[in-house]
């Protein structure tokens, strides 16, 4: 039973760790406008399933990341609530990585779910 | 799979607290990780807090510990990603798309597929002359080079700052100048890391230090002056001058040493009188020999840049030591 666990476990980080780069980015996309962490993370909440709904710390470090692989950019902004809040925004280069990704994915998930097609479950 | 973290340790009931177990947990992690991490636990805490009123702090934080995670969690996922990044990082051969290598950053551990091959082992001649190909090299000559400018620029800063402030303590306005002053050292100090990170490759904060929020502004006013930190950020702004001209010094004069040792050669080519060293008027180096002097310029040059890196490396823990602590 937990040796199970311990297999869907890992396979689940390795499974998140590209894809959450690509939702992060499709969030950021989408909305228009920019976000800080705490409104991406509700966001991946309410529409997360499966990878997506892991723990919400992690995307943080991977907000970071992307804005260090120059994809988004970021302001601060000074918030009665917390501390300064850091807004992203998603650049002409992230859109761009984001058109590839996308492509990149959909190819992916469909050869994935023919070859998947038919296994017992 | 959110439900199972709450067991464990008792979860915190403040926000403070739950910090304070986050740092507990990173207790032996970078220091610089430490305090991104706390920036984001805040953040993250106190946007649920406001968007939940009238639900106390122990209730919204037991909501948090399965969405955002327990502090051990968390602990757990900063840790395994700044893994990932230091790899997805580190470029081996200097110039192959650093860009591409750090966009992976993913959450898992195992984000970056390929495999770091072993390291070969590389031939002494190969290490002294590999220092070249790396782009750190450079970086860490540049920042030689740059700390004369940011260096004296900090000294002025830092001490324009304190006699401003001491100076008008006498009239009211020396408070809030002193008040200013304290904060814009706080982010020259993030500036500053960014420059050594981005130079030097030490891992430096991205975000503001932590402060309790449940202090008043007063109190955290005076939490900026009985701050070690603080005044040891200044002492490191101080001791920016000093080491930037140093550092320049050394940079310049070893860099236009090796290249006239270099093209000595050529510049015997033209006139034999160029080249040479005269005591008393006379020419005390014959000709022939600068062709010699061309390949000790050669070794000299290597040396600086190998010399750069250590210099570049003791800086950056020196910068680590006096701007990050926590």
């Amino acid at each position: 039973m937990s040796d199970h666990d311990l297999h869907l476990k890992k396979f689940q980080k390795e499974l998140s760790s590209g894809t959450v780069s690509l939702a992060l980015l499709a969030v950021l996309a989408k909305a228009g406008e920019p976000l800080y962490g705490y409104l991406i993370a509700k966001e991946l909440e309410r529409i997360g399933e499966g990878v997506l709904s892991g723990k919400q710390s992690a995307l943080y470090p991977v907000l970071r990341n992307l804005e260090g692989a120059g994809l988004l950019e970021s302001h601060v902004e000074p918030s009665v609530a917390g501390p300064p809040r850091r807004y992203y925004r998603i650049n002409d280069t992230g859109h761009e990585v984001l058109r590839q990704w996308t492509a990149a994915w959909r190819a992916t998930r469909d050869s994935v779910d023919s070859v998947l097609e038919g296994v017992t479950e | 799979m959110n439900i199972e973290s709450v067991a464990g340790r008792a979860l915190p009931t403040t926000i403070p607290a739950y910090l304070a177990q986050l740092r507990a947990a990173l207790h032996d992690a970078d220091p610089a990780m430490v305090q991104d991490a706390l920036y984001d636990a805040e953040e993250y805490l106190r946007s649920e807090l406001a968007a939940q009123p009238g639900r106390s702090e122990a209730e919204v934080i037991a909501d948090v510990a399965g969405s955002y995670g327990a502090p051990e969690e968390v602990a757990d996922i900063y840790r395994e990603t700044e893994i990932t990044v230091n790899r997805a990082l580190r470029t081996p051969s200097a110039g192959t798309a650093p860009l591409r290598r750090a966009v992976p950053a993913g959450t898992g551990a195992d984000a970056v597929p390929p495999p770091p091959a072993p390291p070969r082992p590389r031939s002494a001649l190969a290490r002294f002359f590999g220092v070249a190909l790396e782009a750190r090299t450079y970086g860490a000559l540049f920042y030689m080079l740059l700390s004369l400018a940011t260096g004296t620029f900090f000294f002025t800063w830092v001490v324009t700052g304190l006699s401003l402030s001491l100076g008008l303590m006498v009239l009211i306005i020396g408070i809030p100048v002193a008040v200013l002053f304290f904060g814009s050292v706080r982010g020259l100090s993030l500036l500053e890391g960014r420059l050594v990170e981005a130079l030097l490759g030490e891992r430096m904060p991205r975000r503001p230090t932590y402060s309790d929020r449940s202090r008043s502004w007063l109190q955290r006013i005076g939490d900026m002056f009985t701050d070690g930190r603080t005044w040891l950020t200044l002492l490191y702004f101080v001791l920016m001058l000093p080491l930037g001209i140093v550092y320049f010094t050394i940079a310049t004069t070893l860099l236009s040493t090796s290249m006239g040792f270099i093209w000595a050669p050529v510049a015997a080519l033209f006139s034999s009188s160029y080249v040479g060293l005269h005591i008393d008027g006379s020419q005390m180096l014959p000709v022939w020999i600068t062709p010699l002097l061309a390949v000790v310029g050669v070794l000299l040059l290597f040396a600086t840049l190998h010399l750069a890196r250590g210099i570049g490396r003791l800086h950056g823990m020196m910068a680590k030591q006096l701007l990050v602590r926590l």
